[in-house]
């Protein structure tokens, strides 16, 4: 464990130390090798223990997938800003790594938390980067707003949720999650029960987000640049999702009753959000609407607890991090040619960029959930356990699916094909760093579909 | 000011809180809270132009009265108890007079008015000792005290600190006001926690007097007074204005800052105790304060040149050096947080 996160945090000297010239060859590689070793997270010894532990961190089937995930997407975000990056003064560059690098050791440090306080206490460390990357790094006015959205919203859910650990702390004794997972489920009748559960849930539903409370996403990820859009993409929702699992085990019997009207919305925000995607102007806005869908999928599937959904929502998490991710990145290699978002106004790119039309095409037949990627199998679990708890979600979700489908295509065929824009009369070639950023996001995921069950969690 | 008066200022002023700490006697309190208020006139006002008198004016009626009705409740329990002893105000009237007159030196809601413009006639300095060292006596006398003193009154006071400091300060463009808010909202939590663990008043006490050095030291070396000013603050010195943003996030109480330890440790207890409700509603008015600390916190590190909105462009007489104090103080309000397990076996 130490052997990762003690080099991630020695990441912050060799940014602030190292030349110039070998700034970003130097982080990138650095953080490829810590992404490298991380990969040892995955041979765990039995199926549902903890592994790697000391006393305060560890590592179990759940959290192993997103900190491989997290530790594995730092070169990646270096990557990625590496051409918006560059013409600032140097010491602004080696500030955006280093808050990148923060992103990642505080998203470390939450993942691997044994206990709730200290989850807690990192699931609010990590919104201080993302919101100084979005708001003074973003690239529009709606920056500022979008920053005050993003923090109003996660605080208002989790002030609640701190109260509601220290409560539990108060009754229950511990909140070590090596310990809660032994303790008796406690009689929760009363109404001030049912309050108990709502602080403990909401924090986590709005993160994740639920369709109800998701109006911070579009704006954030919209508005942040494009590390920043990458890692709330692939990370700091699947913090919600994890945060979830997590405490869900605590909440029952009261689950069973009042999940109902989450669950509605969940299932609902899928249809609703999918079909906003299919009448956005804005390409990054599609891609966030499009998470905030997949993400109802995920948070329908933890409010249901069994172990299909369960597998499920990880297989989905991971698998939606890597893609969606991969599509922002995808996003931004039009919007470094042309400055604009708008999907209108980059048409046509197959003829400019056609092996980036691969990458385009690879990304949203993953996107739109393709047998046999892991999307797919996320999916499929999760529908179909879905079912099982009421047979009348399938309309919904399958018709979630349908629009999934739907968006995808029309987001491939606007960019894609079509007449080439006329105005577009030099685009730049794409980058070695381009493809490279997109096979390091698609090559796992092909690699998943040989082995789910890195990814599939205790089942 | 001429060295003979300032010596002599401030050497009172550190006669009055010692007085006040060491005091056990119910006249000698009073005696060091006046020594106090009279000691930090001239301080005040040695500037003459009319906002700092009338901000002295305003501080000095507020301060005496509250040390009459402080001088007042200690002559009750004198009467109806017959002594004169601090720790054993037994008279249930006394013990409430008493509430309200420290609440009134430091400015808690509902007794909060004279505090945003008494602060915002003052140079920042000046204003600086007002927020910090002029608190420590009444709190000196509030930790002897707390057994005594009546809960619901204190998490009444507590609540309504919180609110109105957090609702207060959202309208305001000038720091001094601001800083004034927040000085009320901190102390609503610092009050509230009182009469079940005085531990956590005394290091939430210790806190606030370290992130508002800091705040108004940060202030001072940017020689700005209003948001206009503090704007272009990146373009003077951009490290410290990074340490402004750090030192208004961690006194908006978000971890990992140390700012949120004092919050931290309150709710914990307020949970102890099954005050659950003030619990959520002091959680929840935090972020009221948290929402104008970042809209300063925008203006001052968020948003750079070249596009300064609302910058007024100032002349820029003197270097900016930070001093030991300002880092010290910076490094303190931001880095604590980890070492919470040391501090709370070490205070309780």
């Amino acid at each position: 464990m130490l052997k990762i996160l003690l080099p991630t945090i020695m990441l912050f000297p060799t940014t602030w130390l190292v030349s110039k010239k070998w700034l970003w060859p130097t982080s990138l590689g650095h953080s490829l090798i810590i992404a490298l070793l991380s990969l040892s997270w995955f041979k765990w010894n039995s199926d549902i223990s903890w592994d790697f532990s000391n006393q305060y961190l560890a590592i179990d089937p759940l959290s192993a997938p997103l900190l491989v995930l997290t530790c594995w997407l730092l070169p990646l975000m270096i990557l990625a800003s590496q051409n918006h990056i560059t013409p600032e003064p140097i010491i602004r560059q080696r500030t955006y790594i280093t808050l990148l690098i923060s992103l990642q050791m505080f998203l470390i440090l939450a993942f691997s938390a044994t206990e709730m306080i200290m989850f807690y206490i990192m699931f609010e460390a990590t919104l201080i980067p993302t919101l100084i990357i979005i708001t003074r790094w973003g690239n529009q006015t709606e920056r500022l707003n979008a920053g005050i959205y993003f923090l109003f919203y996660t605080l208002i859910g989790s002030l609640p949720l701190l109260i509601a650990l220290l409560a539990l702390q108060n009754n229950s004794g511990t909140l070590s999650m090596m310990i809660m997972q032994y303790s008796q489920p406690s009689e929760l009748l009363l109404w001030a029960d049912k309050f108990w559960w709502m602080a403990c849930i909401m924090a986590f539903l709005v993160k994740m987000p639920l369709y109800g409370v998701h109006l911070w996403l579009p704006k954030a990820h919209v508005e942040a640049p494009i590390a920043g859009s990458m890692v709330l993409a692939a990370i700091l929702l699947k913090l919600g999702g994890y945060g979830m699992m997590r405490i869900i085990v605590m909440l029952n019997p009261l689950t069973k009753e009042m999940a109902y009207p989450f669950m509605i919305l969940a299932i609902w925000g899928i249809i609703m959000t999918s079909s906003i995607c299919l009448r956005q102007t804005d390409l990054k806005s599609l891609i966030a609407y499009s998470s905030v869908s997949h993400m109802g999928l995920v948070a329908g599937a933890i409010l249901i607890q069994t172990p299909w959904s369960f597998a499920g929502a990880i297989t989905l998490m991971i698998a939606h991090g890597l893609i969606s991710s991969a599509l922002f990145c995808l996003a931004n290699t039009n919007y470094e040619r042309i400055h604009s978002r708008t999907l209108l106004l980059a048409r046509g790119i197959q003829v400019a960029l056609p092996l980036m039309a691969t990458w385009w095409f690879l990304t949203n037949l993953a996107n739109l959930a393709l047998p046999p990627t892991p999307n797919l199998m996320g999916e499929l679990l999760i529908i179909s356990s879905l079912f099982n708890w009421s047979n009348w979600t399938i309309t919904l979700t399958g018709l979630g699916v349908l629009i999934t489908a739907s968006y995808s295509l029309y987001m491939f065929l606007m960019t894609q094909r079509g007449p080439t824009q006329s105005h577009i009369t030099s685009f730049n070639p794409s980058y070695t760093r381009e493809h490279l950023l997109l096979t390091l996001h698609l090559t796992p995921m092909f690699l998943l579909i040989l082995k789910p069950e890195l990814i599939m969690g205790w089942t | 000011m001429n060295p003979t008066t300032s010596t002599i200022t401030i050497l009172s002023l550190g006669l009055g809180t010692t007085l006040t700490f060491i005091g056990s006697h119910w006249l000698l309190i009073w005696m060091g809270l006046e020594i106090n208020t009279l000691a930090i006139i001239p301080m005040m006002i040695h500037q003459h132009h009319p906002r700092a008198v009338e901000a002295t004016t305003k501080y000095f009626i507020t301060q005496a009265s509250a040390s009459a009705l402080l001088l007042f409740a200690s002559v009750t329990n004198a009467w109806t108890t017959g002594q004169w002893n601090l720790t054993e105000l037994l008279n249930p009237t006394s013990a409430t007079l008493t509430t309200i007159a420290l609440a009134l030196k430091i400015g808690l809601a509902p007794l909060h008015f004279w505090l945003p413009e008494v602060l915002q006639g003052l140079d920042l300095i000046t204003g600086l000792i007002l927020s910090t060292w002029q608190k420590l006596a009444p709190f000196a006398i509030l930790l002897q005290l707390y057994p005594l003193l009546n809960p619901n009154l204190l998490t009444l006071l507590g609540i309504l600190s919180t609110i109105i400091g957090g609702w207060g300060g959202l309208n305001q463009t000038q720091l001094r006001k601001i800083l004034a808010y927040s000085s009320i909202a901190n102390l609503g939590w610092m009050i509230i926690i009182l009469h079940y663990n005085p531990n956590l008043t005394q290091l939430n006490l210790i806190l606030y007097i370290i992130m508002t050095l800091t705040t108004f030291l940060l202030f001072n070396t940017f020689n700005s007074t209003k948001i206009n000013s503090i704007a272009s603050s990146s373009s003077k010195s951009p490290l410290l204005s990074i340490m402004a943003l750090m030192t208004l996030l961690s006194l908006g109480g978000l971890p990992p800052l140390s700012g949120f330890m004092p919050k931290w440790l309150i709710l914990q207890e307020l949970t102890k105790q099954n005050l659950i409700i003030p619990a959520t509603i002091m959680a929840i008015t935090a972020l009221l304060s948290l929402f104008f600390y970042l809209r300063l916190s925008y203006t001052t590190t968020l948003t750079m040149n070249p596009n300064p909105l609302n910058m007024s462009s100032s002349w820029r007489t003197k270097t900016i050096n930070p001093n030991l104090l300002l880092t010290m103080m910076a490094s303190l309000s931001i880095l604590l947080l980890p070492l919470t397990p040391a501090i709370i076996t070490t205070i309780m």
